[in-house]
């Protein structure tokens, strides 16, 4: 009917934004859960459980936009970072490093959660009101995307564990697709595949430095990083 | 025309095969500098033809070169040869010393290759997603680079670079969303309103508030990669734990792989932002130059001493680009090349020490005229060409610069040229140092000058001089050219 129909145009009381708006919801609180853990296996279980609600929410947008390109993302999504690299990390980090306790955290967890609270509603107030337009879906899920990358950038900051800042950033990497599955749905798919592709490489090459790095020093957090200083 | 494009970036990911082949370091560094100069000479043909019949597009807009590209590509294809005729010497070093096993020396003729054909290729697109996953793409192969020695320092330096510029370029990411948004008005189609010169056509009617989301995502993100402060914390330690040959792609090539992009976003703004986004590239500029200027006071290891000092030249190309201008961008896009060469000789120089004196510690190194006249002489004519001392190509750029600065304003000129001035000296006092001197008995005199490493040292300065004295026409026009495109 139009020449374009993306996700622009999803209003945000139909179904699919609803459900679009839920697990929005759905993968901050995953954030929020994240930044206030200390245990090594619940950081990649909330980001796997993050992943899959991304997966989900790539599905219903691919449903209601008819995109044969976003279907395959979201199976990417839910294959990648739902079940690979979740699974790569707890096998080639946690398990052969034998690592259960972030015992290298700057920041008190409660402190931590207040930071997250305030930079939530910060994101609120920077997007919102001026580049969005109003009642489309695009306007409730950029600011909770916003709010997401946020908490990933908060997670890198006040951990100082290699391995907890390696989920920072993913988390990180999750509220930007977030936002772009909502934002622009029309992406072309080699660009979108290309991403994935340097995800998945970052990851690895990330998981080897790390288990290297470990070899070297016992634990590798990032006060004991210092030689470079000198 | 269009075999020729894909040629350029194809030759040297091609040679990031030779590694599963069984050869030898020395023949895999043959391999990189056959592959990397077959690139440069590709990369000359696409140039002239560009000049002659104006910019080149194919496959809706993923190929795409016009002028700026193709300086961007002269530049960087002439790095990755100065610096592949430099692996060859490191290549040839350590398995003669066998510092390296076989495996570290494959990866490092691999990722090598990898990084250079990456960002040959990111320059060649005019799809700005693409170029987001390409610049990306580089950055890992790079960090392989880092990391390879494997010891815990370089190790540190691989994981503090990638995780920080990892970070940085997901906000270039999120610019290129909000770039991709502000478009949504605009009758055309998703693809193109990812593509540079169909977005270039529509600057000024691109939605305003996303814009300029988009653009200072761009200078943060992007600006992580070319080094600007505060966003620089990873250089000095990934060029100084990089192999020499790395640290000079990474200086002379990476950096002006992301100030491309940066000018790119910024071409895109400008009509709809004006002066804003001057005022945003000079904040970003001063700050790396005051950085990277008062970093350089301080004695010690000499590969860090350059780097902080490429943090201080890319401050000077942000502040170029800020003041704007014909002069300004002619200044920028001149001083890109020059710091190029100057760096990526800087950087080939430190190898040559490294592996005679056993240590970055400038403190610890004294006399190198005396004991490799070749190398010391050309440590000391490189710093003088650095600093921007006549009669080499950076005096001219950078005077360039600060001309076009007292177009604009009174006063800002005269604080670049006090930081320059620190810079000057802070930077040839260790270096002269390191020239002069008595060597001690049994330093670094273990080696005989090699002719390999010794070419793209003599071949750098000398094109350096050249470009001092007099700007070959057609570079004039190819910059003239760069610069009507994005104006």
């Amino acid at each position: 009917m139009t020449l374009l129909l993306t996700a622009e145009s999803l209003s945000a009381t139909s179904t699919a934004g609803t459900l679009l708006d839920l697990s929005a919801v759905v993968m901050l609180l995953c954030a929020f859960a994240c930044l206030g853990s200390k245990l090594f296996d619940r950081y990649i279980a909330y980001y796997a459980f993050q992943s899959i609600v991304l997966a989900f929410a790539a599905g219903v947008v691919a449903y209601s936009l008819h995109e044969p390109a976003l279907w395959a993302l979201a199976a990417l999504t839910f294959l990648i970072k739902g079940i690979g690299i979740p699974l790569a990390t707890r096998r080639f980090l946690l398990d052969r490093l034998e690592l259960h306790r972030d015992a290298a955290v700057s920041t008190g967890l409660s402190t931590s959660l207040i930071i997250g609270a305030f930079l939530t509603a910060f994101a609120y107030l920077a997007i919102r009101p001026s580049t969005l337009p109003h009642g489309l879906v695009a306007s409730a899920v950029v600011p909770i995307s916003t709010a997401i990358i946020l908490l990933g950038a908060l997670c890198m900051v006040v951990r100082r564990h290699t391995i907890a800042q390696l989920i920072g950033w993913l988390i990180l990497e999750n509220g930007v697709f977030l936002g772009a599955i909502t934002l622009t749905a029309t992406f072309p798919f080699i660009v979108e595949a290309g991403i994935f592709l340097d995800l998945v490489a970052a990851v690895l090459i990330m998981i080897t430095f790390v288990s290297g790095l470990a070899h070297r020093l016992a634990t590798a957090t990032a006060p004991e990083l210092r030689e470079l200083r000198h | 025309m269009t075999a020729l494009v894909i040629l350029v970036p194809a030759l040297p990911l091609f040679a990031a095969l030779a590694p599963i082949a069984p050869l030898r370091a020395r023949e895999l560094g043959i391999v990189l500098a056959a592959t990397g100069t077959g690139a440069f000479a590709c990369a000359i043909a696409v140039a002239v033809h560009v000049a002659n019949h104006g910019a080149f597009e194919a496959g809706s807009g993923f190929l795409y070169v016009d002028s700026l590209s193709s300086f961007f590509t002269l530049t960087v294809a002439f790095v990755v040869v100065l610096a592949s005729f430099g692996s060859i010497a490191y290549l040839r070093s350590e398995e003669r010393r066998a510092d390296l096993n076989r495996l570290q020396i494959r990866l490092y003729a691999a990722g090598f290759a990898l990084f250079g054909g990456l960002m040959l290729a990111s320059l060649e697109t005019g799809n700005l997603g693409l170029l987001w996953v390409l610049i990306e793409a580089s950055t890992l192969a790079s960090a392989v680079l880092v990391g390879l020695e494997a010891q815990a320092r370089s190790l540190e330096a691989a994981w503090k670079y990638i995780i920080i510029s990892s970070f940085g370029v997901t906000m270039a990411l999120v610019a290129t969303l909000f770039l991709y948004y502000s478009a949504s008005s605009l009758v055309l189609s998703p693809n193109q309103r990812l593509t540079w010169p169909a977005l270039f056509l529509h600057a000024g009617a691109l939605q305003h508030d996303s814009l300029r989301l988009a653009f200072l995502l761009a200078v943060i993100g992007y600006g992580t990669k070319v080094g600007l402060a505060p966003m620089h914390t990873w250089l000095p330690d990934a060029h100084s734990e990089a192999p020499s040959p790395a640290s000079a792609m990474l200086s002379a090539a990476l950096l002006n792989t992301g100030m491309y992009a940066i000018i790119r976003f910024q071409a895109l703004a400008r009509p709809e932002l004006g002066r804003y986004t001057n005022h945003v590239l000079l904040v970003f500029g001063f700050a790396s130059i005051v950085i990277g200027a008062l970093f350089m006071v301080r004695k010690g290891n000499f590969k860090r001493l350059f780097a902080y000092s490429s943090i201080e030249h890319m401050g000077i190309i942000s502040v170029a680009l800020g003041f704007g201008g014909v002069l300004g961008l002619y200044g920028a896009l001149l001083h890109t090349l020059n710091h190029a060469i100057g760096k990526c000789v800087l950087f080939l120089t430190s190898g040559e020490v490294v592996q005679r004196w056993r240590t970055r510690d400038a403190g610890r190194v004294a006399g190198v005229l005396a004991r490799a006249p070749l190398v010391g002489g050309v440590l000391l004519l490189g710093s003088l060409a650095i600093v921007g001392s006549p009669p080499f190509g950076l005096f001219l750029s950078e005077f360039t610069i600060i001309r076009a600065g007292f177009r604009g304003s009174s006063w800002l000129p005269f604080l670049l040229l006090a930081l320059l001035v620190l810079a000057f000296i802070a930077f040839v006092r260790t270096t002269a140092d390191m020239a002069t001197g008595e060597p001690q008995a049994a330093e670094g005199a273990a080696e005989r000058q090699s002719i390999v490493g010794a070419s793209p040292l003599v071949a750098g300065m000398t094109v350096l001089l050249v470009l001092g004295l007099w700007i070959p026409g057609g570079l004039n026009s190819l910059i003239m050219h760069s610069i009507g495109a994005i104006t």
